[in-house]
């Protein structure tokens, strides 16, 4: 998996769970960047995630992670 | 000795200086025994066993957990195993001890169907809990679980742990730190005039809102709660709404005392309030009052529950059935129904439960239940909603939610209920409106006096100030920092003659205890 497809495949869950079709990450995104993206939308959007692919985050990074960059670096590795 | 005592600012003093011309390793060991000195003067000093029990058990089971890692087959069960028990015992003791007022009715609700003569002896044992069990007993359920979650390095040094456990000027009324945050406990602090300053200013602020503005909106707030019948119409009005503001004064003035005083030793505590009367909404609201304990909830109980996959059963299903909105509103109201609940429990008793959790509850929910139908209205009616009025209102209406909730935490379900429907009956009933109340001096019956009447209205303007300072340059000191010198020393020196002058203390007065010490 590259870092494109993951990026292509996590618009697709934001877009999809914050209902907005504009919403575009990069690695710098942070949650105040986003419309709607608040402490409750954060784990909703974690568990879309996991869903999208297959694994679970553990929650250690769940409540660590600072951006999105960090987000897939996560679903990187987990997806090796 | 409480933290509004004048030994207690000596204590801290004294400690401070022994501080800076301590050798630097042995720093954190100075912070110890100052702990458990105040623990000695402030608590009941056998009870700091329970202390030790919880900091023990976070040890033993932290060590277990990083032992089991250290082998080439981490067994999953055995690091689940410590975990669950190190959190049972504290969870447990705490139960026992500070949620008396929750099992022992439903203890009493059975013995009315199942009398046993020996329950009725255990209801009677009273126990003293420790000082401030409520707030390190979160602290080391979120130590124990970061270790689990890998994102904190089990403390190897159980007397460092003990520190962090028993770290006094937070171990009153929190702050709720995390671990991460408190590592800082354990390094090498040089003397800096900054902190010293910063601190003692700090520590200052807070006296003006405890003695100076807290303790006579008190005397005003209780004497109309302590006789209802005697107090109506807008004397219930004048309670609901100004508890508030002497929650707030109280609860964050000891911040600013407990935060100070960290300052001085050089150790920056989390903030626990954001002036919260800015906020526009409810949701809000909650961001900036009690901030870690809401923070704690949400990492501890509201993403690990969102995350097991009963609930996203269930999610799946809520979708399935009533639609994608409609789903996950289901979900949001049940997770936030549980950590309203367990808020509700941490505070000890039912009517926190009752008429505080689930009111706040409901009002975030009806607020979420709302938002899409007002934000059509107020297009339609091309409002506009960053106008300085709507704004106004705004917050205006989230105080006002917030004083019902904070009406049945005072008082009760029962009583917060009458006066919040005696207060109803101004507009309700014919000839039950008493305004005349603020004119007549019928007020002073109440023991306050027009020079307090003023010195309230002073210091809430004061506050107001602050607070928009606040939130332009994100704290009031760094701006008083770069005005000129003859000002900055005026404010200071303004502000400590005020707190002597009208500081409610001295021989013959004792400063209420803070509202937020019980827990």
């Amino acid at each position: 998996m590259t870092r494109e497809e993951v990026y292509e495949r996590l618009n697709g869950v934001f877009r999809d769970i914050l209902d907005d079709d504009t919403i575009e990450l990069h690695d710098e995104t942070v949650a105040d960047d986003v419309d709607g993206w608040d402490s409750f939308e954060h784990i909703n959007l974690v568990v879309g995630v996991e869903e999208e692919f297959g694994f679970k985050i553990p929650m250690g990074k769940v409540v660590t992670m600072k951006n999105v960059g960090e987000m897939v670096d996560i679903i990187l590795e987990l997806g090796k | 000795m409480t933290i509004t005592s004048s030994y207690f600012l000596l204590f801290v003093a004294i400690g401070a200086i022994v501080y800076y011309i301590t050798p630097k390793n042995w720093q954190w060991l100075e912070l110890l025994f100052l702990s458990l000195f105040f623990y000695y003067y402030a608590g009941t000093p056998y009870t700091v066993i329970y202390l030790a029990i919880s900091t023990l058990t976070a040890y033993i089971s932290t060590m277990i957990m990083q032992r089991e890692r250290n082998r080439t087959e981490c067994r999953r069960a055995v690091l689940q195993m410590a975990v669950f028990i190190a959190l049972s015992v504290n969870i447990g003791l705490w139960f026992i001890l500070k949620g008396r007022d929750i099992w022992s009715f439903f203890v009493r609700g059975m013995q009315e169907h199942f009398y046993i003569p020996q329950v009725d002896t255990l209801l009677n044992v009273q126990l003293i809990s420790a000082l401030g069990m409520g707030y390190y007993t979160l602290q080391i359920i979120g130590y124990i679980v970061d270790c689990y979650w890998e994102t904190a390095r089990p403390q190897k040094n159980p007397f460092k742990l003990f520190l962090f456990t028993v770290y006094f000027p937070q171990l009153t009324t929190g702050p709720i730190s995390r671990y991460d945050q408190l590592k800082v406990l354990y390094d090498k602090h040089k003397f800096n005039y900054q902190n010293i300053a910063f601190g003692a200013q700090r520590i200052l602020w807070g006296f003006v809102k405890k003695i100076v503005l807290a303790e006579r909106v008190g005397i005003l707030v209780s004497a109309i709660v302590n006789s209802p019948e005697t107090y109506t119409g807008f004397y219930s009005w004048i309670a609901i709404l100004l508890y508030p503001l002497q929650m707030y004064a109280d609860f964050s003035g000891c911040m600013d005392i407990v935060l100070g005083v960290s300052e001085l030793f050089d150790i920056r505590l989390a903030e626990n309030f954001r002036n919260p009367f800015f906020a526009r909404t409810s949701q809000e609201f909650w961001q900036r009052w009690h901030i870690t304990l809401g923070a704690w909830a949400k990492d501890y109980v509201l993403y690990p529950l969102l995350k097991t996959s009963p609930i996203i059963k269930i999610g799946k299903l809520c979708r399935k059935r009533f639609g994608k909105k409609a789903g996950k509103f289901l979900v949001n109201a049940l997770g936030m129904f549980v950590l309203w609940l367990v808020m509700g429990i941490w505070h000890g008793g039912l009517k926190y439960i009752v008429g505080v959790s689930l009111w706040y509850w409901m009002i975030l929910m009806l607020g979420d239940l709302s938002a899409p139908f007002f934000k059509k209205v107020t297009l339609f009616l091309h409002m506009k909603t960053d106008s300085f009025s709507w704004r106004i209102f705004q917050s205006g209406r989230t105080y006002l939610i917030y004083a019902v909730g904070a009406a049945f935490f005072n008082q009760g379900v029962y009583k917060g209920m009458a006066m919040l429907l005696d207060a109803c009956q101004v507009i309700s009933r014919k000839n039950y409106a008493n305004p005349w109340i603020f004119f007549d001096g019928s007020i002073l019956t109440t023991g306050i006096t027009y020079r307090d009447i003023n010195i309230i209205l002073f210091t809430t303007l004061l506050l107001i100030i602050v607070g928009c300072l606040r939130e332009k340059y994100g704290c009031a000191r760094i701006w008083i920092k770069n005005q000129s010198f003859l000002f900055r020393w005026f404010i200071w020196i303004g502000l400590f003659v005020f707190v002597l002058i009208y500081g409610e203390y001295g021989p013959g007065y004792s400063a209420a205890e803070f509202i937020y010490q019980g827990f």
